[in-house]
């Protein structure tokens, strides 16, 4: 039986666990850098071989992510409710990438070995208590989490790519279907791994809500040097089997809706989760009204247009409004999206939900902020405790 | 001194040395500012970092040593087994770790360079994509503009040329000139019709080749967010 967070708690009043003590610790094995977590995966890997088929080729990025968890894990240690919630979704994430309990263990004694090599002498029997029984609650706390997600959800999902359609220079639409059937809620991603880069995963969002069939719709914009987004956009992916990590993510219509029209704003392919929330608003028995702004650096770039002027022309709830870089060929809005957005008035009144491309967003959501929105009105992409 | 702002700085090969920390210069900043250019000190200041994490582990990695020797020869000198004196179990895992923890930086090393390449390459794809659609765009604005010359002047001649009774001459010579434009157009319309299914062709037989070369050869890379154990 795992120990709970009112032992942690208990223990944390009776000073048994010296909260201080160990983020000195850690502060001093931190100066190690990249030593700390290649020294760790290699004794985890020499002493557990099987293990090392879970992670990819390079682990260059991987070991930045052990060592920005832990630095999570350690500065938060003090405020159980807020690591609980990181812990929880860590251990629901890592079981796509085939983590089982028995893991954990081979895991802490790598973790307790790699502190005690770079502690020198600052080692010591309280010190290695300390640490062992912080590891003992994370691990407990990921893997109940792991094993409460094994009865709602597989740890992944089947992908059959049923269709392929290159929609511009660099963007493909991919339909995918999942085994089992997949619920989600419209706006939310999942982690795709082609076959061709193995235990490499990118999120992606659907592009519509759960249909009958249960199709999903994906739209990849090849990235340069993106392996994954090369392997997605390119026709050779037509018909092979891709694994799906399950939905996450926050971007979607609050339950039930707040009543106020909607006002999307997408940058590129991040078209597709705010499509998705079309899809379900043209569901709803009375829908908001709607201005979707599409943007994209060239005409050729507006690769869903057509779609989406003929959901514009069978909706009188929703308007589109198109928009290309400043300079570009267009018979239309030009300049930035930001700006284009601004130009069409005042938006204070309604929900904003924005994706695309980090700093279009953020300006954007900036530019709503100033003009009078208010921050429970806008809405975007939060991957939290997955956040690069 | 000689080797400043460059990046021989992060390199695995030139270290640092005392005498550089005493020589060391910077370039003044620009006219109307004081003090030294912003980029060129925190390099510096980044170089000594990396310096000082490199001292760190090294002393942390003799300092085991010297501890490890060190219990070992009271060990030894307490009756055990004197070949276990420099050479012990403990030694071997921590010597196995080192030669994986080598290897895999190395495996990352390749791995980055062939991503490294493999993005030069598309950004160059990428690049001579934009300049033949540019290319073509141009081609064919000078077609349209031509054309549309040519039926302005064509337009504006038939209007100020054509009296309203004709002589069945002039009929003759409109016919011929209607004739003529027609002609004219067709031609600037197959040319510009060849001209463009020859790009069409140019960009299938690329992707052909892509779809053909990805099916050959599996690649690696690094993820964004696959957070670790």
């Amino acid at each position: 039986m795992p120990r709970s967070l009112n032992w942690w708690r208990r223990r944390r009043k009776a000073r048994l666990l010296d909260v201080v003590r160990l983020r000195e610790s850690f502060a001093h094995v931190a100066t190690h850098g990249d030593e700390l977590p290649l020294f760790f995966y290699s004794d985890l890997f020499i002493k557990h071989p099987e293990v090392r088929e879970l992670f990819p080729v390079s682990m260059a990025a991987q070991r930045g992510h052990l060592v920005d968890a832990l630095v999570k894990i350690v500065s938060q240690v003090d405020s159980v409710n807020d690591l609980t919630a990181f812990l929880q979704g860590l251990g629901r994430d890592h079981r796509k990438f085939g983590a089982v309990a028995e893991h954990y263990d081979a895991v802490g004694a790598s973790l307790l070995a790699t502190l005690e090599h770079f502690s020198g002498s600052a080692w010591t029997p309280e010190l290695a208590a300390d640490w062992k029984a912080a590891y003992e609650l994370v691990g407990s706390v990921m893997t109940a989490a792991a094993r409460a997600d094994e009865e709602l959800r597989p740890a992944w999902w089947r992908g059959t790519v049923v269709a392929y359609e290159r929609r511009a220079f660099d963007v493909s639409v991919l339909f995918v279907r999942p085994e089992p059937r997949m619920d989600y809620l419209p706006g939310q991603s999942v982690a795709i791994e082609s076959p061709s880069r193995p235990k490499l995963w990118r999120y992606y969002s659907m592009a519509n809500a759960p249909r009958r069939d249960g199709l999903l719709e994906f739209h990849i914009r090849l990235i340069d040097g993106g392996a994954v987004s090369m392997a997605l956009t390119s026709a050779a992916i037509a018909d092979t089997e891709l694994r799906l990590g399950p939905p996450v993510g926050a971007l979607t219509l609050s339950d039930p809706v707040s009543g106020r029209d909607l006002l999307l704003i997408a940058g590129s392919t991040g078209l597709a989760p705010l499509k998705a929330i079309l899809d379900q608003v043209a569901a709803l028995e009375q829908p908001p009204r709607v201005h979707l702004f599409f943007g994209a650096r060239t005409a050729d770039g507006l690769y869903d247009l057509d779609s989406l002027e003929k959901m514009a022309a069978q909706y009188q709830w929703l308007t589109i409004t198109p928009a290309v870089s400043a300079g570009s060929r267009f018979v239309g809005e030009t300049g930035s999206l930001p700006d284009v957005v601004a130009r069409h008035g005042d938006w204070s009144t309604r929900d904003a939900y924005l994706a695309g491309p980090t700093e279009m967003v953020q300006e954007a959501v900036a530019r709503l902020a100033s003009a009078g929105m208010a921050q429970d009105q806008i809405h975007i992409e939060d991957f939290g405790w997955s956040e690069p | 001194m000689e080797r400043a702002l460059t990046t021989a700085w992060f390199d695995e090969e030139s270290r640092l040395t005392p005498e550089e920390l005493q020589t060391v210069t910077f370039p003044m900043s620009r006219l109307g500012r004081r003090g030294y250019e912003e980029e060129p000190v925190q390099g510096f200041l980044r170089a000594v970092h990396a310096e000082f994490v490199r001292l760190v582990n090294e002393r942390t990695s003799l300092w085991q040593d010297v501890q490890r020797l060190r219990r070992r020869i009271i060990a030894g000198e307490a009756g055990g087994d004197p070949d276990g004196v420099l050479f012990g179990k403990e030694d071997a895992h921590i010597h196995a770790v080192r030669i994986l923890s080598t290897a895999q930086v190395t495996a990352d090393r390749y791995v980055a360079d062939a991503q490294a390449y493999s993005s030069r390459v598309t950004e160059e794809a990428r690049l001579r994509r934009d300049d033949i659609m540019r290319e073509a765009q141009q081609h064919s604005d000078m077609l349209l503009e031509d054309a549309h010359t040519r039926a302005r002047e064509a337009a504006v001649s038939a209007l100020n040329v054509a009296p309203p009774p004709q002589t069945d001459r002039e009929r003759q010579a409109a016919q011929a000139e209607l004739a003529y434009l027609r002609t004219y157009s067709d031609v600037y319309r197959a040319h510009l019709r060849a001209y463009t299914e020859g790009v069409l062709r140019g960009i299938e037989e690329w992707e052909r080749k892509e779809a053909a070369s990805l099916q050959d050869r599996p690649q690696g890379h690094t993820d964004r967010r696959s957070i670790g154990h």
